[in-house]
């Protein structure tokens, strides 16, 4: 058989397997975060870990993974310590390859011929491990320690027999031992399945054609990856996103990127990006490298394969002790969501110069709390409030969506219904509307946002993330404008306002919250949308009269009519 | 086919069933004893009765038969018709206005937030079926237990309606939080539309799918309300036009659930027929099922641009619990279809980076393969049939559509062999390798990820291409056994005369499994039979023939998906074992000490069909079937040679013929393709069963 013909099949059974192993996950998780969110990632690489198909979990996710599986091998695989039916799990973004603490990964070696020859591998965000907060993530940490558990690299199944003591010491750092329990296992069952599965395969094709065909199917991604880098024009490009908080004060925090590409090479460097900060927005290595990916993959073809053979011709430079590279004991947990933000948007800033016909307007960032409680039944729950996710940037050819959950999934995470949380939760959701006058203008707008309403019951703690109530965050791009930022506030039962912070961990008698989600950003000049579009936005009360005016540039009757000669004249006048 | 059924005396009564393609008009007539009538003739897609009545006027001048007597004569009449998903995808429905709890009338659009190919963040959503100027809010609130918090405000409603008939709205669509645990909100307003809107049609959710979940039921109540003032007077219509002619029954019709419906009953709920057509496959497969004496079945269902996978598993059809028409979620009950992007017409090549792809574009009816000479320049999946040799060029289908070799040969050459240096042969067998690995995976998504041995089913050919892929797709899976239904061509018409009466129903409960539920569930079911009951007696079935299949949706306390468990015998430490068992059995893992969740009660009332006979001729002696000629066919294995195989004339093929492969056989609708090592055995009912690898358990071609 041709290589190539036999490449093919390879790969397409590979991509088969891992998204195999996803729908055992999706289907065995006991935690909504799995079946509902999606936020885990299985994978297969070779016996030197290098990523060769990864099933669609969350993109964030993206490219990570190899970093797990060669902390596994550097450091049993070194003494020669890697045997038949030994399972790893692993966590620690210092020490052992993960990219927070929250993402647990099981890393399933499999063997053939008695020597190793894959790994099969699940990465997921487990409900609870501990620490300063319930539901992972601390807002008011100031060091790893306050994060919850570390897990260096260690053998939770030894030669076919769970290591129960160990087993124990996982379920006994977590507030919710009950998930950690179910979800572990459903882990450990979808490396199983995949683990076999390969071995399936190894049997039609024989090892030493699956062995080689680990290496085409990298040099394949690799021709994808350079052949689409080839189109971008020559020259450094210049991005840069900043947050406004360091989590306890307002401090300027800039992720700046110097994309350099070459030929078909890109070259991405952090130089000048801000020191590591005292709150949990630090990057380690795994996330800043997803991040890229994310920025790059969604800028270019998403049909050219995520594997470690499309990361060849990136090179990344991140300076230790910033953001992007934080030292030893910086807090992290909220690396996934920030600053991988500002590493995807500065990336895809830079790439705006050099390709302004693709570019990707902002997404909003979120500026949403969670609320841990503990339920009737004397469990713990924790609930994100995921009704007032932002609206996403605009792209041409299309509007931003109205709300998805943020730029680090792409879309890819569901939002459960508010029938869902009600019964669930001890909360009334009021509202979940599109916002009026929010979404930034621009010939194609960005997404509205939401505003979002709720009442919780019952006392509870908060963990506050309001990253999108500072500065607007969802940027307009060649010529678009910039949505709308976020607003947050809470009041008591009676109505009177309750002070929060925008970061932090407090805890809070029954409340009500009221809040809008920041809106995307606009793509291109708002006055080249066609009247007719921005009508039927003002007719759908996403864009008032007044706004139709000023930032489109459209004159519009209180009868609903297009005055054409009045849009005329508005739009000379906006052009000159 | 030489069909010994014409010219017979048919006995009445007879069954009619009716599919409408896209191209064809598929007829099928069954008789009291059991004799079958296939028919064809072209759809007429602008107006889908004229295809109808036009292949009822052609089956029956073809019968000798006046239409009146043909139906007349007819005491089930059962139309699979593709109107509502036409409707649906085609985006011409009717203008609809939505009723929402006030702060809730965006759910439809914001489509919880979920993008199905997230890298792909670049494609926009095609618009919502209602725009936000007609989602209108009203002023009330249940709470998750049922309980009223806002009294419904009833001037809110008016004023909705008001609105909705300045703009002139055709349907309104109800759906307010929580409604499933209490519909009176719902049913309230749907009084008001009803009185101040005379000839508006009204849907409530809480009606129609009573499900938890604002978007699913939503979605549902606004696709239903899209449809219904569309796709109604046409049925209507065409249900008149039956009767005028001599149908003195009632028209049926197939829902998506497989089982068929009166028209009176649909109307409340059309979205229910959104797979109406290809639902009714799933009775052909049970009766393939029946006459195999089979309970584990797989179709794959290969047409030009798609292909259908389907399941029977222990005798049941796999059920799912919405359909997605386009980017429309129907929250309804329906027959489990996979559908890949692999048929005929499905393009192939060789991609920037070097490496081989079959799809996703396809070169469709027009300008089709490129051996079809009607401009297509790039290879198609038939393309590469016609390299291998499996499919005979020249004239097809009364000399309208002439297959050129060299054609074939030219375009897979450019596109394929030439870049990877390899012969147009090995090209070609390239491509067949790489689509059978993803027909392969569409039928192992059905059955080894919800824990099922593709093993242990056989495997059903249908559709114009599906008889070519059956027996090597069937050979590495494990299956023992391929089947071609010697009908495989009108597969849906055929499965719709042999469906039964069906009402789903549904009642949302989200309780803790244990001893105390039994009386509630007891009530919940009792309900539900009644409802059955009164619904299958007005279809003019006595409760003898009915028949109520119950099960609980269930889950371990924490987990989003239930597991569906059967629930004839209410023993609550029964149910809770089978589920363990299931869970374990799909997922390799149970929670034997958990809280196990009852999410719903659903109960399926059937009105059963009496069985037809066996229409199939008595066997004659064992025979090997004759060679018609030998052709030069690819041998399959890779390696680029071909053979001198024999094919056959399926025409001149009748139970008790067999062959050992390889060959190919050449049939009116289709071509199939056995193997090396297998043998293929015409059965009592005229169809193909492929015994894989059994070429020498059997007596030798001679």
């Amino acid at each position: 058989m041709a290589d190539a013909v036999l490449t093919t099949l390879l790969q397409n059974q590979l991509d088969h397997i891992s998204q195999h192993m996803g729908r055992v996950m999706e289907r065995t998780a006991r935690s909504p975060i799995f079946s509902e969110s999606h936020d885990f990632s299985c994978f297969i690489t070779d016996a030197q870990g290098q990523l060769i198909s990864v099933a669609d979990g969350i993109p964030i996710h993206t490219g990570g993974g190899g970093f797990a599986v060669k902390a596994v091998i550097r450091d049993f695989g070194a003494r020669d310590d890697i045997e038949p039916g030994d399972i790893f799990i692993l966590s620690d973004p210092y020490e052992a390859g993960g990219n927070h603490l929250p993402d647990w990964t099981i890393v399933h070696p499999l063997f053939v011929d008695g020597k190793l020859f894959a790994f099969t591998c699940n990465r997921a965000h487990q409900s609870d491990i501990g620490g300063g907060a319930a539901g992972t993530y601390n807002s008011a940490a100031t060091e790893i320690f306050h994060e919850g558990i570390r897990l260096p690299v260690m053998k939770l199944v030894e030669q076919g027999r769970t290591r129960e003591d160990l087993w124990r010491l996982l379920k006994l750092n977590s507030r919710c031992p009950h998930l950690i329990d179910g979800d572990v296992r459903a882990m450990i069952g979808s490396t199983k399945i995949g683990a076999q599965r390969i071995h399936a395969l190894v049997e039609e094709f024989g090892a030493k054609a699956v062995s080689k065909g680990f290496g085409d199917i990298l040099d394949y991604a690799d021709r994808r990856m350079r052949a689409a880098i080839l189109a971008i024009p020559d020259g450094i490009y210049e991005g840069m996103d900043a947050s406004d908080t360091d989590c306890f004060s307002l401090v300027d925090v800039p992720v700046r990127v110097r994309v350099k590409v070459k030929d078909d090479t890109v070259a991405v460097d952090f130089t000048g990006t801000a020191e590591q900060i005292k709150g949990f927005k630090n990057s380690s290595i795994a996330n800043t490298f997803s991040a890229v990916y994310v920025a790059l993959f969604s800028y270019l073809d998403p049909s050219i394969p995520r594997n470690a053979g499309a990361f060849r011709a990136v090179s990344i430079h991140a300076p230790e002790g910033t953001v992007v590279n934080a030292r030893y004991p910086a807090p992290m947990t909220s690396n996934t969501i920030y600053p991988a933000t500002e590493i995807i948007y500065a990336v895809w800033k830079a790439l705006s110069s050099a390709l302004p016909e693709e570019a990707c307007a902002g997404w909003g960032k979120a500026a949403h709390c969670i609320s841990s409680g503990t339920d009737a039944g004397g469990k713990t729950y924790v609930m994100y409030h995921m009704h007032g996710y932002p609206g996403t940037g605009a792209v041409r050819g299309r509007d931003g969506f109205p709300s998805l959950c943020t730029v680090i999934t792409l879309g890819g995470m569901q939002i459960p219904n508010v029938e869902a949380f009600e019964r669930k939760y001890p909360v009334r959701i009021d509202q979940q509307e599109m916002r009026l006058d929010a979404a930034g203008p621009g010939e194609f707008r960005g997404g509205t946002g939401i505003d979002y309403r709720v009442t919780v019951f019952e006392p509870a703690e908060y963990s506050f993330r309001g990253e999108g109530s500072g500065i607007a965050s969802g940027f307009g791009i060649v010529g678009g404008v910039t949505g709308a930022k976020a607003d947050f506030e809470a009041f008591d039962r009676s109505g009177r306002p309750i002070a929060t912070p925008r970061y932090g961990v407090k805890r809070l008698p029954s409340l009500g919250i009221r809040m809008a989600s920041s809106a995307g950003g606009g793509w291109g000049e708002a006055r080249n949308r066609t009247p007719e579009r921005v009508l039927r936005d003002v007719e759908d009360g996403i864009v008032s009269i007044r706004s139709a005016r000023e930032d489109y540039h459209v004159a519009i009757a209180d009868d609903l009519a297009i005055d054409l000669e009045g849009t005329g004249r508005l739009r000379a006048a906006a052009g000159r | 086919m030489t069909d010994t059924t014409i010219g017979r005396n048919l006995r009445s009564p007879w069954r009619i069933g009716i599919d409408v393609g896209g191209t064809f008009t598929d007829f099928v007539l069954i008789d009291s004893d059991g004799a079958i009538v296939p028919y064809k003739s072209p759809s007429e897609p602008k107006n889908p009765a004229v295809g109808v009545l036009r292949a009822i006027d052609g089956a029956a001048a073809m019968l000798g038969l006046s239409t009146r007597a043909a139906l007349e004569g007819c005491s089930h009449f059962i139309h699979g018709t593709t109107v509502v998903t036409n409707v649906l995808l085609e985006r011409k429905g009717s203008k609809v206005g939505l009723i929402a709890t006030e702060g809730f009338r965006d759910t439809i659009e914001i489509r919880r937030g979920y993008r199905e190919l997230m890298w792909d963040h670049r494609t926009p959503w095609e618009d919502v079926l209602v725009r936000r100027k007609l989602r209108l809010p009203v002023v009330e609130r249940v709470a998750a237990d049922g309980s009223v918090v806002t009294p419904l405000d009833e001037a809110t409603v008016r004023e909705a309606a008001e609105k909705f008939r300045t703009e002139g709205v055709e349907a309104v669509a109800i759906c307010l939080l929580h409604s499933y645990a209490n519909p009176v909100h719902e049913q309230r307003c749907a009084e008001i539309l009803r009185e101040m809107l005379p000839g508006v049609y009204v849907t409530a959710s809480s009606e129609l799918a009573p499900i938890i979940g604002e978007y699913e039921r939503a979605s549902t109540t606004v696709a239903n309300a899209y449809a219904a003032p569309k796709v109604l007077p046409y049925l209507n219509e065409l249900r008149s036009e039956l009767t005028r002619r001599g149908l003195s029954k009632d028209m049926l019709l197939v829902q998506s659930n497989g089982g068929a419906i009166s028209l009176d009953h649909v109307s409340e709920r059309p979205a229910a027929l959104a797979l109406s057509g290809p639902a009714a496959g799933l009775a052909s497969l049970q009766l393939y099922g029946r006459q195999l004496e089979a309970d584990h079945l797989i179709s794959i269902e290969i047409g030009g641009t798609s292909c259908d996978v389907t399941v029977v598993s222990n005798g049941a059809v796999a059920e799912t619990e919405s359909v997605k028409v386009g980017d429309i979620l129907i929250a309804l009950p329906s027959v489990e279809i996979y559908t890949i992007g692999t048929g005929g017409g499905t393009i192939c090549g060789i991609d920037q980076g070097g490496l081989l792809f079959a799809g996703p574009e396809g070169a469709g009816a027009k300008p089709g393969p490129a051996c079809y000479g009607l401009g297509g320049e790039r290879p198609t999946v038939t393309d590469a049939q016609m390299v291998l040799g499996r499919l005979r060029a020249g004239s097809y289908a009364n000399n309208t559509l002439t297959l050129d070799a060299s054609l074939a040969v030219n375009a897979v050459n450019r596109d394929v062999a030439a870049p990877l240096g390899i012969s147009s042969v090995e090209g070609a067998n390239a491509i067949i390798r790489l689509v059978e690995q993803n027909i392969r995976h569409a039928v192992e998504k059905v059955t080894l990820e919800r824990g099922l041995d593709p093993g242990k089913f056989i495997l059903v050919g249908a559709g114009g291409a599906g008889a070519l892929h059956v027996a090597e797709v069937a050979r590495r899976l494990g299956m023992k056994i391929a089947f071609v239904p010697r009908l495989a061509g009108v597969f849906c018409a055929l499965g719709m005369c042999h469906s039964d009466v069906r009402h789903d129903l549904l009642q949302s409960m989200s309780r803790a499994l244990g001893a105390e539920l039994l009386s509630d569930l007891e009530d919940g079911f009792g309900r539900l039979e009644r409802e059955g009951l009164s619904k299958l007696e007005a279809d003019g079935f006595p409760s003898v023939s009915s028949s109520f299949e119950k099960k609980l949706d269930l889950r371990y306390a924490g987990q989003q998906w239930p597991i569906a468990v059967p629930a004839g015998n209410l023993n609550v430490a029964s149910i809770r074992k089978a589920f363990d068992e299931e869970h374990e059995r799909l997922y390799g893992s149970s929670q034997p000490d958990a809280v196990v969740e009852v999410v719903n009660l659903r109960l399926a009332a059937v009105g059963k069909l009496p069985q037809l006979p066996k229409g199939g001729d008595g066997l004659t002696q064992l025979a090997p079937a004759p060679v018609k000629e030998r052709r030069q066919v690819s041998a399959g294995d890779g390696s680029g040679l071909q053979i001198d195989m024999a094919v056959l004339d399926g025409t001149q093929m009748c139970a008790g013929h067999f062959f050992n492969g390889p060959a190919v056989i050449e049939e009116v609708t289709t071509t199939i393709l056995v193997g090396d090592g297998d043998r293929v055995e015409v059965d009592e009912f005229g169809n193909y069963r492929i015994l894989i690898g059994s070429a020498n358990a059997g007596a030798a071609n001679g």
